[in-house]
């Protein structure tokens, strides 16, 4: 049998001050993941508590809680914090947690290093937060802290630095140990081309952190010394360029944005084909995307800076809408995958149809803009806001949603409840695309992104008061989230191996795994090993159908 | 043994060992983070009508290039030791990484006394920015080598390092080649570029 | 899923084509706009097509592939050709687009001999607008006015942008047209406007503070019009009228704009000067100058104190003012210009 046998419960439990011991030196690939996900979803309570003061605020003309002073350091550190303290640890979460299991290894390469990177984040995020005590307030320079701005501002600015410099070296010594296991650590039979789909996805993100990161970590160290150390690499007196932050921030933050999609295109890779019944069409088409995009990735980063007159036109609009061709043909193998099959409408595949739904409209918004000529019309509009949200938000948040119903029963043992995963599922897409479909108005008809207030005649109005609504529909639908993974975790351990008929391996063990992973792996001769277990007859029929 | 270290003698048998990637992928990024500062200084140079620029007196060439033969030297003396516990003498590691740290160390204190006989400061403009952040980071990854290396030597002087088993010593050689080949290309551009072939009127 | 829930998803599919459809970008008041405008329709359609086949075929299946019994489905592999079959499909949309782009860039980024010859300047947080031809100025100043600039239809301006601190951007919807206006780097553009009206606009580069109040106005006006607005431009004065009170004077800045546009003090008498300068990492500076042309020319400055960035007060004991005749002369912050001036009278 290649299903793990059910562990005995152990008489008395443990002493509470050894268990959280336990947690706080760990090694474990699984108890990391874990605590990558707990991290990650108290971050994005903060930055979505952060959204909804924007969103309040905007939602009529004239200041009426959120100074602009608070406004921008709010802008700032939502971004901020989405990015590097909620979206990418999750997707590094799920790689912790399950690369190793779908490879058959028992750990990751470096398992301290990996306890290592995990604990840089919370202390890297909390001081991007604590500027918010400091004098002067939180970094008010948005994300992209552009120079000369940057470098006039308080201290909050310094903390935001030094809090990215840790949680830039914990990811790309994450990335190493990734890219270390994926390539050394399969079990027998496994070759790169029966790797789940998943694994790729995190082996072609953790190439981007490696060789994209470090240059954002130089670029931090620049800023740092420009503004203390009396250097110009970002002024123009004596020399230096505010355009050289622009080259240097966007080398890195347009693989950046790649580093934050990839894993979710693996999430949903996994997930259409367990619930069309059917293997991922063309197994060999996602590898090659993932790879063009990911070396296309490199070459694309000025059309952020069309507008400066200071960029070479043509061959960055070229190499932008020719990275939108591999990533079509994404959308292609996920329809035929799901064509003739039968489709089963479980959470996590809501979820993961969901996501194509909404990426498309994020992807065709961001090659609009490849076109310079139409850039100029809506670059730092709030077009811009709509299409990164579509792509992150409704794009990877719903496939981080749809890895989450996916994969919680085997992390936990209990199956999340499916009645208020529909409830979450429809108000999170419907609050989603009322919150930001009407940026794209918004964007059109001129609005600049990032500012605190705007007139009453500009016709921005009613746009603003309708996403401000959405905000909250989406709000109401993260509640209802909580409450479902607070209502599950109480219940008692029942989840099977395999709930929902998976293709991959750790759909062969017990829900949660054991500390060492496998008591037995099946025989892998295929991307398919549990599949074509299942067929044979050599595992249990999960209870998912 | 842990689980890992089993992994990785599975295939150290097969192929590069599951730490040397490890280093090799970290130099790689090692190597991206040099190339930004790198990259900074072509704009700079570029968008400048003279490089240095007019009010910068250049050092004069000669420590710069006793320091950088003496770092060059020390990657051969280096490899020497890794080609000695290929053949399982650790003996000769130890020698060679004892060699290897000096020249480092030689190294670090000629650049120490190269900054106090420069004439210009750090805000003094773009180059001066890029001349002292940029050898001030290279120099402290040199210390960060000299740790490594040091920690390698007294397991190799204890006795730790086998034939079969070395994979620090292969390690830390790739990282100290890495800081090794970072130093002649600051070399080339801080001391070299300005002597040989400076841009402008 | 049940009828239900199809019918919920045909209704926001149906809904979100809609509102996708009817996004719709402004005409474009300048002869570039309009081209920008003719692109922005074909890259609508090109999207649209995309959109609509791909969501189709998402609906159509979800309908039509419904697991209805235990029968397994075919397992399919895919293919070499049909993965050819979709790189081909992108890059036909590509082969289209792009051409079309870069004419329409060739088109925007085409040099015309210019009527109007501009400097604008843009500095936190409004704008100045130096008229190089006619010799006149109009400027904004923060929190309390727009720069309102008046253009002659149907000619061509060429505007030089500049900044005097941090990057801000010179956005107008209505001619569906933006430029980066970047310390150390100006940039030059030109645009024809061929709509009379008057345009909101501001900032589109997050540039601090009050980025989101860094507004102004373009008013597309007949050449009669543009020509009295000149006139009336060249004939005002700046700073009114005041009287000393003594000679001693405490001046403060605050978001870029004087506590005060107008100074006056006793002639033959040293100023015994107090500054506060209350933004925060900005630099203001008090200089005095025989007249506005003068400062505007660089020429002839009669004093200045030290520039330095709040929040600080500093005190100066300007000696200058004791050789000064009786009259009228100017005083500004050296870095925001005629943004944060006015008269400096010695009676």
């Amino acid at each position: 049998m290649a299903v793990t046998e059910a562990r005995p419960k152990p008489i008395a439990p443990e002493p509470y001050r050894r268990r959280v011991l336990e947690w706080l030196t760990t090694t474990d690939h699984k108890k990391i993941g874990i605590l990558y996900l707990v991290n990650s979803f108290s971050f994005f309570v903060i930055a979505g508590v952060m959204a909804l003061l924007m969103r309040s605020e905007l939602a009529q003309p004239g200041t009426q809680f959120l100074s602009a002073r608070a406004y921008n350091q709010v802008f700032t550190e939502h971004g901020t914090l989405m990015i590097f303290l909620f979206i990418f640890p999750t997707l590094a979460g799920f790689g912790n947690y399950f690369v190793p299991l779908q490879i058959g290894a028992l750990d990751m390469a470096f398992p301290r290093v990996n306890a290592l990177s995990f604990w840089l984040l919370p202390v890297g995020g909390l001081t991007i937060v604590s500027g918010f005590v400091a004098k002067g307030g939180a970094a008010a320079g948005g994300w992209t802290s552009f120079a000369p701005l940057s470098e006039q501002l308080g201290t909050g600015e310094d903390l935001w630095i030094a809090g990215l410099l840790l949680v830039g070296a914990a990811s790309i010594l994450g990335a190493i140990n990734f890219i270390v296991t994926i390539l050394r650590m399969r079990a027998p039979g496994m070759s790169m081309m029966r790797m789940p789909i998943f694994c790729w996805s995190t082996l072609a993100t953790s190439l981007l952190v490696v060789l994209a990161t470090p240059v954002i970590t130089a670029g931090l160290i620049m800023l740092f010394a420009d503004r203390h150390l009396g250097t110009t690499f970002f002024s123009a007196a004596k020399g230096g360029s505010p355009l050289y932050w622009q080259h240097v921030f966007w080398f890195f933050g347009h693989p950046e944005v790649y580093m934050l999609i990839l894993a979710a295109w693996g999430i949903v890779s996994e997930i259409l084909p367990v619930f069309s019944g059917k293997p991922l069409f063309g197994y060999r088409g996602v590898v090659l995307a993932f790879l063009l995009i990911t070396a296309l990735s490199f070459s694309v980063w000025a059309h952020h800076m069309f507008a400066t007159g200071a960029v070479e036109l043509p061959f960055f609009s070229i190499t932008t809408e020719m990275i939108s061709i591999p990533t079509g043909v994404l959308f292609f193998i996920w329809l035929a995958t799901l064509w003739k099959g039968k489709l089963r409408f479980e959470v996590p595949m809501l979820f993961a149809l969901g996501f194509v739904a909404m990426f498309l409209i994020g992807g065709i918004d961001g090659v609009w803009m490849a076109a310079p000529a139409m850039d100029f019309a809506i670059h730092d509009t709030y077009w811009v806001v709509a299409h990164f949200h579509y792509v992150l938000f409704g794009g990877t948040v719903f496939g981080i949603m749809a890895g989450i119903y996916y994969w919680f029963p085997k992390i936990t043992g209990r199956m999340l409840s499916r009645r208020l995963g529909l409830w979450h599922f429809w108000l999170q897409l419907v609050g989603f695309n009322l919150t930001f479909f009407p940026m794209h108005m918004l964007g059109l008809q001129g609005m600049p992104r990032r500012i605190a207030d705007y007139a009453p005649d500009r016709g921005w109005n009613t746009m603003n008061l309708l996403s401000t609504i959405g905000a909250f529909v989406i709000g109401l639908s993260m509640l209802i989230f909580a409450v479902n993974v607070i209502l599950t975790l109480r219940k008692p351990r029942t989840a099977p191996a395999d709930p929902w008929s998976g293709n991959t391996l750790e759909w062969a063990t017990t829900s949660p795994p054991p500390p060492h992973n496998f008591d037995r792996l099946p025989v892998i001769g295929s991307a398919r090993p549990v599949y074509d277990a299942r067929l044979a007859g050599t595992v249990a029929e999960g209870d998912g159908t | 043994m842990s689980t890992a270290e089993m992994a990785s003698d599975e295939r150290a048998v097969r192929g590069t060992s599951s730490p040397v990637l490890g280093m090799v992928l970290f130099v790689a990024s090692e190597a991206m983070f040099f190339a930004a500062f790198f990259a900074i200084y072509a704009m700079s140079y570029s968008s400048q009508p003279s490089w240095p620029p007019k009010d910068v007196t250049v050092p004069s060439i000669g420590v710069p290039s006793v320091m950088t033969g003496l770092i060059v030297a020390s990657s051969f003396f280096l490899q020497l030791g890794v080609r000695a516990i290929r053949r399982g003498d650790g003996r000769r590691l130890s020698l060679w990484l004892a060699t290897t740290l000096f020249l480092g160390a030689a190294f670090t204190a000629l650049q120490l006394y190269g900054y106090s006989q420069i004439e210009f400061g750090i805000r003094e403009g773009i180059y001066a920015s890029l001349f002292y952040i940029m050898t001030g980071v290279a120099l402290a990854h040199v210390a960060g080598g000299v740790v490594f290396l040091l920690l390698v030597l007294v397991r190799s002087a204890t006795g730790h390092l086998t034939m079969v088993r070395h994979e620090s010593a292969e390690a830390a050689a790739i990282y100290w080649h890495f800081v090794v080949v970072v130093s002649v290309a600051l070399y080339v551009a801080f001391y070299l570029l300005a002597s040989v072939h400076p841009k402008g009127p | 899923m049940g009828r239900r829930g199809r019918w919920r998803l045909f209704a926001g599919a149906g809904a979100a084509a809609a509102l996708f459809l009817s996004a719709c970008a402004r005409q474009g008041a300048t002869v570039q706009g309009e081209e920008i405008h003719r692109l922005y329709g074909i890259i609508q359609g090109l999207a649209a097509f995309v959109f609509v086949l791909v969501e189709a075929l998402l609906i159509w299946s979800i309908i039509r592939f419904r697991k209805r019994d235990e029968a397994p489905p075919p397992q399919v592999f895919g293919s070499n050709r049909a993965l050819v079959g979709f790189f081909a499909f992108g890059a036909v949309i590509v082969a289209v687009l792009f051409p079309f782009g870069e004419q329409t860039l060739s088109h925007v980024q085409r040099q015309e001999p210019p009527l109007v010859n501009l400097r604008v300047e843009a500095f936190q947080w409004e704008w100045t607008a130096y008229y190089l031809n006619e010799g006149i100025f109009t400027t904004g100043r923060t929190l309390k006015q727009p720069m309102v600039m008046e253009l002659p239809v149907d000619e061509p301006a060429h505007i030089m942008l500049v900044s005097r601190d941090v990057m801000h951007e010179f956005f107008v919807p209505d001619f569906l047209f933006m430029r980066n206006a970047i310390p150390g780097h100006p940039n030059t553009f030109t645009f024809t406007p061929n709509k009379i009206g008057t345009y909101q606009a501001q900032c589109a580069e997050y540039c601090g503070l009050w980025h989101s109040r860094m507004t102004f106005v373009v008013k597309v006006v007949s050449p009669t019009d543009y020509a009295a607005w000149v006139k009336d431009k060249t004939l005002h004065a700046i700073g009114g009228n005041c009287s000393p009170n003594g000679a001693s004077v405490h001046l403060t800045a605050k978001n870029t704009t004087w506590s005060t546009n107008c100074i006056a003090i006793p002639a033959g008498q040293r100023l015994s000067l107090t500054v506060t300068n209350l933004d925060d990492g900005v630099d203001h500076n008090f200089g005095i100058w025989p007249s506005i042309q003068d400062a505007i020319a660089k020429k002839g400055q009669l004093y200045q104190t030290g520039r330095f960035p709040g929040v600080a007060t500093r005190s100066f004991d300007v000696t200058a003012t004791t050789t000064l005749k009786p009259g009228r002369y100017y005083f500004q912050c050296d870095v925001h210009g005629v943004a944060m001036a006015g008269a400096f009278i010695v009676k």
